[in-house]
């Protein structure tokens, strides 16, 4: 008997801050076939995809069984507040309440309205639906808005006014809509409106995306599946995920997390990814990525959409270095473009730091290691709407870029101005027209060989300037950054996992006199070492997977600071594309079991089975309890076969959720189906 | 719920406005690919819409001739007038029987806002006029009746497009929709399925004159 060999190849894709990355990998051996890195353009992810799809060399297209992504995409339009514009109806909210407890700056849309309706504890409507007022107000606002989130008081315990406002809406309007109860099973009515309103203004952003990425495949003749990380590293297919873009939010780390664990084989760790802007921490608790209960948050916004419990820093490879007080060299938390990049890109900065390096000390001030550069034309708007308005110092400074890269003192005096913010430079980096460049701890990376890409040569003389200006020996001080971006991440990995802030010592005062708390004396104790006669150690009980490509340089002393094993994985530097494919899909659905009440409230008449589209009523509660088990069983089981699993396992799970209410959770996890 | 918007049912929903508004010509030819192009997406939803549009009478596919968009002639819109008089008229009248209160809202919103949108605007009013139809026909609730008045409205709107320089909005439309509000507010099947009726028999009788005319026009030009 033969058996047919065809490789079943999969593309894993994550768009992150600074890289999108590419891997390829053999599904069956689980072997990496091939990787690829390019810069993610946040202007138009769609950019980076192609490039990183045409820079990782398909041989044969049609071996490629499934594509999957994982995507800041959410994340970073909730936080830079791109989103779409949304208008959230809220159905049965106190107004007053509201205001009184200045919850409306949670609900993410400036154009929220109130109307009467809405259920009480027990399902109950509390007051009948106002649906002429509803409609009247979507006629006015449906030229305006781009969708629409209804969220209606409790109804997750009972969706008729939002199913009902739901099919009147659409009825006489083409925008889409969306309902709170399809997002969420928990009570939270605040969080469950910012929920729907943050779902609403997102749609339009992933569709684009998918869109993009879907025309990327077309193009190279890759016909298969493609599939969505979420926020807790499981998979959807891309019709789920262009319903509910906000279960993306965190999908990024959490595909990290996802990899870190595929690529090492263990099932407890910690996870620490190093990327270019940021660093994030995840933990590994059986095999899957530990999720946070309370919902993600995002900005000033809570959300109740289930991701990974993450905890994220702004420190990465390419985290600004700058000198602070006391000769101090601070590490970010601003991310710029390294200079061994925009040497690489533009010959003359490497000339111009080389007349840094001779010129004397007065004459060759730090600042001179931070340049400006133009990214691209301003004409061509970001959003693609209304063409930016340029001031006159605008149009000066773009003209002045045009003629390559220039040090910030170079710029100001050539613009006539003292400071930088005098220099019209904020809104055009906003909007990534100029771009801001300068020392990394990539270019030390470059310095010793660590990495080689770009231009190393620029980065030694860069830092050779650096460390001249403070009279500091270059490989002393490369060695401090290490030290120091160290245990910036031990500090954040001890606050992680206690829940509670640790502080970076004040190095000046000493350890041991800078605090006279005694716990805090403990942890500094143990991390520095500092006393001379009493040793206190802490040790982290799990390994750390280290992920990112810079995770080989500072993990080593983070792993010896917390006693415990370091592991980079092969393939450590990709390992966040790794985990967009080796997540599973997953589908949960909830079930709500409660009592149906007397008119006076003072008897059970038997108990309802809420799903999120029917109800159905038993007089007993083990029957009810039967049924939703049985109906939320089957309900997974179907989603996740049409979210894309291939036989999917169905376990149920039964909370009770106080006041003879009960909540019956199926979740239905299986591989993801391949093409073919 | 039908918030799914895959790239199918977008592609669909867009080529499908396209050959309504006649921006797609009656008879004129398909290039599958140079309609991705122009759409900004793949070839595979927009192959597959064009399946879902032969399905509906609007894109006619050959075996070696390729795609072409489905032509008009006055025979078929004779055809297509009985079926949507009687289908239309029963549907008036089930929802006469049936209609929720939610439903009457919509009605009555609709025909509220086709009231007050001006008489100019005839993309908005023809749209409208679309959503009253469609408030109908899920009032009477019937999925089957509902389906079946879908596929044949986007010929219809074909016909209204190709009508439109000389027909304009028909201004008894605003008077018949209220009628008809009524007629379903007062539970009576009997008179919504005669204003109904009458309303389609207007409109087809003004577009068979207007088609009638231009066609005497062009023979007596060539």
């Amino acid at each position: 008997m033969e058996i047919e060999s065809e490789p079943s190849l999969v593309l894993g894709i994550d768009t992150g801050g600074t890289y999108t990355d590419a891997v390829l990998l053999e599904y069956e051996t689980r072997q990496v076939v091939a990787t690829h890195k390019s810069l993610t353009t946040k202007r138009d992810l769609a950019i980076g995809i192609e490039n990183v799809i045409e820079g990782i060399h398909i041989q044969d297209p049609a071996a490629i069984r499934m594509v999957s992504i994982s995507t800041t995409l959410a994340t970073n339009a909730i936080a830079e507040g791109k989103g779409r514009w949304v208008a959230l109806l809220l159905i049965g909210y106190d107004p007053e309440l509201i205001s009184t407890f200045k919850m409306a700056g949670q609900f993410a849309t400036p154009h929220y309205f109130f109307f009467e309706g809405g259920h009480d504890l027990y399902g109950r409507e509390k007051k009948p639906l106002d649906l002429p007022a509803i409609l009247a107000k979507v006629n006015e606002i449906k030229g305006v808005v781009d969708a629409i989130a209804v969220s209606s008081y409790f109804s997750p315990l009972n969706p008729d006014h939002e199913n009902r406002a739901y099919r009147a809406i659409a009825s006489i309007c083409d925008l889409p809509v969306v309902l709170g109860h399809q997002l969420c099973t928990k009570l939270g009515s605040v969080e469950r409106a910012t929920t729907a309103a943050l779902n609403a203004s997102l749609l339009a952003v992933l569709h684009d995306l998918i869109i993009a990425v879907r025309r990327a495949m077309d193009r190279r003749q890759i016909d298969a599946p493609l599939m969505v990380v979420r926020g807790d590293g499981t998979l959807m297919s891309d019709e789920f995920a262009g319903r509910t873009p906000v279960e993306t939010i965190h999908s990024g780390p959490a595909a990290s997390a996802i990899g870190g664990r595929f690529l090492s084989h263990l099932d407890e760790a910690l996870v620490v990814d190093v990327g270019g802007t940021t660093t994030d921490l995840a933990l590994i608790e059986g095999g899957q990525v530990a999720v946070s209960e309370e919902g993600a948050s995002v900005g000033q916004y809570k959300t109740s959409v289930k991701a990974a419990n993450l905890y994220s820093m702004a420190l990465g490879g390419d985290s600004h270095l700058t000198w602070g007080h006391d000769k101090a060299v601070e590490v970010g938390p601003e991310r710029v473009t390294p200079l061994a990049y925009l040497a690489w890109l533009y010959p003359s900065v490497e000339a111009q730091v080389r007349t840094l390096t001779m010129r004397t000390w007065s004459h060759a001030k730090p600042d001179w290691l931070e340049y400006w550069f133009l990214l691209r034309e301003p004409q061509e708007s970001s959003d693609g709407v209304t063409p930016p308005l340029l001031s006159q110092r605008e149009r000066d400074l773009v003209d002045l870029l045009r003629t390559g890269p220039q040090p910030v003192p170079a710029i100001l005096k050539h613009l006539k101005v003292l400071h930088p913010a005098q220099a019209g430079a904020h809104e055009l980096m906003r909007q990534e027209v100029v771009g801001k460049a300068g020392l990394t701890a990539t270019d030390l990376m470059h310095i010793e060989g660590r990495y080689t890409i770009w231009n190393a040569e620029a980065s030694a003389m860069a830092w050779q300037a650096f460390c001249q200006f403070n009279f500091m020996d270059p490989v002393e001080l490369r060695q401090r950054v290490w030290t120091q971006m160290s245990e910036m991440i031990v500090h954040a990995i001890v606050t992680f996992l206690s829940g509670r802030p640790l502080p970076l010592p004040d190095r000046q005062r000493g350890l041991d006199g800078a605090d006279r708390d005694m716990g805090r004396w403990f942890f500094y104790n143990s991390l520095y070492r500092a006393h001379p006669h009493l040793e206190t150690s802490i040790r982290l009980r799990r390994p750390i997977i280290g992920i990112g490509a810079p995770a080989g340089i500072f993990l080593p002393e983070v792993a010896r600071i917390l006693n415990t094993e370091l592991i980079l994985p092969e393939h450590y530097e990709v390992a966040n594309a790794v985990g967009a494919i080796a997540g599973s899909v997953m589908v949960e659905e909830e079930l709500l079991v409660y009592p149906r009440l007397s008119r006076d409230g003072l008897e059970v008449l038997g108990y309802y089975v809420q799903a999120s589209d029917e109800r159905r009523e038993f007089e007993e509660l083990d029957d009810a309890l039967a049924n939703a088990r049985t109906l939320s069983r089957e309900r997974a089981e179907g989603a996740a076969i049409r979210s894309g699993a291939s036989s999917p396992q169905v376990t149920v799970a039964e909370l009770a959720d106080g006041l003879d209410t009960y909540r019956i959770r199926a979740k239905a996890v299986g591989n993801p189906r391949l093409a073919r | 719920m039908e918030l799914e918007r895959n790239d199918t049912k977008l592609a669909y929903e867009r080529i499908r406005e396209r050959i309504t508004t006649l921006e797609l010509a009656p008879g004129s030819v398909i290039d599958d690919g140079q309609l991705a192009d122009d759409l900004g997406m793949g070839t595979v939803p927009v192959r597959e819409a064009l399946k879902l549009l032969a399905h509906e009478n609007l894109v006619i596919i050959t075996p070696r001739h390729g795609l072409y968009v489905a032509d008009v002639n006055i025979p078929d819109l004779e055809r297509l007038s009985e079926v949507r008089l009687a289908l239309e008229g029963l549907c008036a009248r089930l929802a006469a029987e049936r209609a929720m209160v939610d439903d009457i809202t919509v009605l009555e919103a609709l025909r509220q806002e086709q009231a007050s949108t001006p008489a100019d605007d005839l993309r908005r009013l023809i749209d409208v006029d679309r959503k009253f139809h469609q408030a109908i026909a899920r009032a009477a609730q019937n999925r089957y009746l509902a389906d079946s008045l879908e596929r044949l409205f986007g010929l219809a709107q074909r016909l209204w497009y190709l009508a439109l320089p000389q027909l304009g909005f028909l201004p008894s439309a605003v008077e018949r929709h209220l009628e008809l509000v009524e007629a379903i507010k007062a539970r009576d099947g009997g008179r919504a399925e005669q204003i109904m009726r009458s309303h389609v028999q207007d409109f087809y009788d003004q577009v068979r004159q207007v088609l009638a005319e231009r066609r005497g026009m062009d023979s007596e030009l060539t």
